[in-house]
């Protein structure tokens, strides 16, 4: 089973992408913000983050930036996602993808699902 | 010292990016000042709190807005997308959103406090907005707890120098006694009478300045919030202007020998009268008289449209049209459905001061005194309106229509009375005399001039109007509109 790690400060959103995402069949992680992100990730190792980008304490720029330059995190795909306009974000975060939120599920999934292809192929 | 180690001025304002609000609050909101926004649902909270980060935004002030419990962040800026403040390139630097419900939830208002702080620092921030504070209130074990956690958010917001917003929605009293402790009160209000209804926003503390008191209209559109101070909170104070010596005239002869020293310059006149009676051509004349003098006039009208007064006046001999080309004459035209008096009265005053206008004719009192929900607001307002158009030394005239057209009782429906408004006062009657319905002009009152106060007819023509010698005839009752000899019976 996949597992995903969401990070968003925003509880409700949290919430609901973690039920949908567990229906889905993935074993699901929450945070609240990027440093909590990092302890749930020294627990159990996931396959992705899936992370917002304005959050307190530990904002998803730092969060990526961490998990990038740690090579213990190596192989753990990204999936970034805001309510800032995400073409900015593409252009200052190569490799990154992005989810422009508000988004539908289906095309949520279908990101997931596309990086986690893309780390099995790896 | 370094410009950061400096004291801030005293005098340093936020401003709120609110066209009208800083009038309001005489300047803006004071930096490092904590101030609650309060306000129903829906009542605009959170859209003057965006607007105030985005106007800052630009400025390069760095922005932070909490929410706790609020509408989802991808939501409300979605909302605000269409706004006209709205700029996405402020994202995510200008302006950071975080949450801080889970905060709250899992840490109270201790955590809380310590994540404003941190986050605060960590973007330096210079503004805070906290949307949701009755969450941060429910959430504390008592007032003390609650009035603690205030206390310690001005101290910090001292030490480091932000200014804070907090929304909150109104349960119960508008004002907990909690809130009193902060720097200001700002209240936004939705009222409803009938079917209408309007916004209004009132300060109702506000540390360290001067503000203008009362109830204040606003109103939301895609520019966001707009305030339209009250007109009798802003004028000038001080005594009226003295009389001009300076004298206008209607440019009707037969109508200016009746008092030839002519109207002051500067003064207010109000012509009353019944539908028909002939009230837009009287106070057109003055404009039209105005115009061949090489003056800038201001029609404001709220039944006819700027075309059909302008056929209507040119059928009576005036052509306005050239001047309304050469930007001498200004029309100013409003339908009378739910206006808010106060564009009215910026729409009126800024014409006159922008283009040096020195004769108004504002045709239709009554619809301008509708468009006030409160008419007890009325008599200020008007003594407001007609002080500020006396010292910008325009001769104003008002038209007010009276309801009947004939009768003994006269009804003028103007909350203040005629004498309030206007120093000059004319009647137009219309009589039924020998068969004819006839127009009469009285004039009941002219201050600092003589003037001739018998009853005349006067005509409309295609040569405008033309008043009429005294009756030779002994009539009575000729003002309640059914004429009598005096000898008894109809003539």
């Amino acid at each position: 089973m996949e597992t995903v790690l969401v990070v968003d400060d925003e509880q409700g959103i949290l919430e609901a992408l973690a039920d949908l995402l567990r229906e889905e069949g993935y074993r699901v992680l929450t945070a609240s913000h990027g440093r909590e992100a990092l302890a749930r990730m020294s627990e159990l190792r996931p396959d992705l983050v899936l992370t917002d980008w304005m959050m307190p304490v530990m904002d998803g720029p730092a969060l990526i930036k961490h998990i990038r330059t740690e090579p213990e995190w190596k192989g753990v795909s990204l999936l970034g996602m805001s309510a800032v306009d995400v073409a900015a974000l593409r252009a200052e975060y190569p490799g990154v993808p992005f989810l422009q939120k508000p988004f539908d599920i289906p095309a949520l999934m279908k990101q997931v699902r596309k990086a986690l292809d893309g780390k099995r192929a790896l | 010292m370094s410009p950061s180690e400096q004291a801030p001025r005293q005098d340093a304002r936020v401003s709120t990016g609110v066209p009208g609000l800083d009038a309001v609050l005489g300047g803006g909101l004071i930096t490092s000042g904590v101030y609650i926004v309060v306000g129903e649902p829906g009542a605009g909270k959170t859209l003057f709190a965006n607007q105030l980060c985005y106007h800052q935004g630009r400025t390069g002030v760095r922005c932070l807005y909490v929410t706790l419990l609020a509408e989802s962040h991808a939501r409300m800026l979605a909302n605000m997308r269409d706004m006209a403040f709205f700029d996405p390139a402020l994202l995510p630097d200008g302006v950071y959103y975080v949450s801080g419900f889970r905060t709250l939830e899992e840490q109270g208002l201790p955590g809380l406090l310590e994540l404003l702080r941190r986050e605060v620092r960590n973007h330096n921030a210079n503004i805070l907005v906290l949307d949701g504070l009755v969450q941060a209130q429910e959430a504390a074990g008592s007032s003390r707890d609650f009035k603690k956690f205030i206390h310690e958010l001005q101290v910090s917001a001292g030490l480091s120098r932000f200014t804070a917003l907090m929304l909150t929605s109104s349960n119960g009293p508008t004002v907990h006694p909690e809130y009193t402790m902060v720097d200001g009160i700002l209240e936004l209000r939705e009222r409803t009478l009938g079917v209408r209804s309007w916004r209004e926003l009132q300060v109702r503390k506000f540390r360290g300045g001067a503000t203008m008191g009362g109830v204040h209209t606003f109103r939301i559109s895609n520019a966001g919030l707009e305030v339209f101070p009250r007109l009798e909170a802003r004028m000038r104070r001080g005594p009226p202007p003295e009389p001009s010596t300076q004298r206008v005239h209607f440019g009707i002869p037969s109508m200016d020998v009746l008092f030839p020293g002519g109207l002051a310059a500067g003064s207010t006149s109000l012509i009353l009268g019944p539908p028909g009676s002939g009230k837009t051509l009287m106070g057109s004349s003055l404009l039209a008289e105005g115009l061949r003098q090489g003056e800038s006039c201001l029609y404001m009208g709220f039944y006819e449209s700027p075309e059909r007064l302008l056929h209507k006046v040119a059928a009576a001999g005036m052509d306005m049209s050239g001047a309304v080309k050469e930007g001498r004459m200004h029309l100013l035209w409003q339908p009378p459905a739910e206006c808010i008096l106060d564009v009215l009265a910026d729409q009126l005053l800024s014409t006159v001061r922008k283009h040096k206008v020195s004769r108004v004719f504002v045709d239709g009192l009554p619809a301008m005194s509708q468009a006030a929900p409160d008419p007890s607001r009325m008599p200020s307002f008007f003594a407001a309106l007609t002080q500020e158009l006396r010292s910008s030394s325009a001769t104003t005239i008002f038209s007010l229509e009276t309801p009947r057209l004939f009768g003994p009782v006269l009804d003028v429906p103007l909350e203040p009375g005629p004498s309030a408004v206007a120093e000059n006062l004319f009647f137009l009657r219309h009589v039924e005399l020998e068969g004819r319905l006839r127009r009469l002009l009285t004039i009941f009152k002219l201050r600092d001039t003589d003037y001739d106060p018998s009853i005349r007819e006067f005509v409309i023509s295609r040569q405008g109007i033309e008043v009429q010698p005294p009756f030779e005839v002994a009539l009575d009752t000729l003002l309640t509109g059914l004429a009598r000899h005096r000898s008894g019976g109809h003539p």
